[in-house]
């Protein structure tokens, strides 16, 4: 695993969950934003799952 | 359902989509309180939606009730969020 | 405190009576995964987490599921409005109408009346947390059921808003489980 990408720790331990940090970037337009129920392209998961990006 | 004015529902959507930016922006600074892009963009939605609510409110009526209200108090009335066709 | 404002977090439309669509929409009004436990869980965990980063999203989540909430009672209250005895007789809601009329009441798909049972305040902010992720985790696999049972263009994309929400959620309570993992490091605490 890529310990360097996107804040994950150097040493991941046992018994212990790890979740990247979100890095703020892109963001959708607002009301492209409040249909989807995110801001942030990165964090959209359209259900049912599709095989583009809208 | 009661009857509804088209403008006053357009103008209450803008507000729900700047409301939700400042939202996820707020869940996002939450977690990374030092984000400053993040932050300056909290900012600048809670400005815009600031004026858009002042304007909706005062041609609307108030939509909390620590709004200034004319008489009689227009707080109850005008439609509540669950009775209106958006 | 908490204020209210007179405007949805999202705009949720019906288009015609589905009383069948309303009954199942009560799993998340007052069951296990619904809107309502999740703010109770989360407004109740706030007051022991030990970062204020901690404090202030489980806060912030816990009064946004109340507006979610609000979302669903919306549902309900536009997909059962004018309905008959009859009719809500025949789509199995007759336990429900004997009891509260057309009124909404806080129970589940089945009609299991919302219990504090259905969270969990441990005290200790790390099993919090992974409670958090999994409560996020079952409201999306919720919402993804509840939309497969409905055509209704409104309720479905009211119901894929809330299931987005979840993914999001999920993403910031893993966010702040790091950050107070990471302080109980800094501390030295073992566990």
């Amino acid at each position: 695993m890529n310990e360097n990408k996107r804040g994950f720790h150097i040493d991941m331990k046992l018994a212990q969950v790890y979740i990247p940090m979100q890095l703020y970037g892109e963001t959708f337009e607002i009301k492209q934003a409040l249909r989807y129920g995110t801001l942030f392209p990165e964090l959209y998961r359209p259900f049912p799952p599709q095989n583009t990006m809208e | 359902m009661p009857n509804q004015n088209a403008s006053m529902i357009e103008k209450l959507k803008e507000i729900m989509a700047v409301d939700f930016a400042v939202w996820e922006l707020s869940l996002f600074l939450d977690t990374h309180p030092e984000e400053r892009k993040a932050l300056e963009d909290h900012n600048k939605f809670v400005r815009i939606s600031y004026q858009l609510k002042s304007e909706f409110e005062s041609n609307y009526g108030p939509l909390r009730l620590d709004c200034i209200s004319p008489f009689p108090y227009k707080y109850i009335n005008s439609p509540w969020p669950w009775e209106i066709e958006y | 405190m908490w204020y209210y404002e007179k405007k949805l977090q999202y705009p949720a439309n019906v288009s015609k009576t589905d009383l069948n669509m309303a009954k199942f929409l009560y799993a998340q009004y007052g069951g296990p995964d619904s809107e309502l436990a999740a703010a109770v869980r989360y407004l109740t965990q706030r007051y022991t987490m030990p970062i204020p980063q901690a404090k202030a999203l489980l806060t912030d989540i816990g009064t946004e599921e109340l507006a979610h909430w609000e979302i669903i009672g919306t549902l309900i209250y536009k997909l059962t409005y004018g309905a008959t005895p009859e009719q809500m007789k025949n789509a199995g809601l007759g336990d429900h109408y004997s009891q509260h009329d057309n009124a909404l009441y806080p129970h589940d798909a089945a009609g299991v009346p919302f219990t504090a049972s259905y969270i969990a305040s441990s005290g200790d902010p790390i099993a919090d947390l992974h409670e958090d992720l999994a409560a996020e985790q079952k409201a999306r696999a919720t919402y993804e059921r509840l939309i497969t049972l409905t055509n209704d263009t409104g309720v479905i994309a009211a119901l894929s808003f809330l299931r987005e929400r979840e993914v999001v959620h999920f993403q910031r309570f893993g966010e702040a489980l790091m950050l107070v993992q990471e302080h109980y490091q800094h501390k030295h605490i073992f566990y």
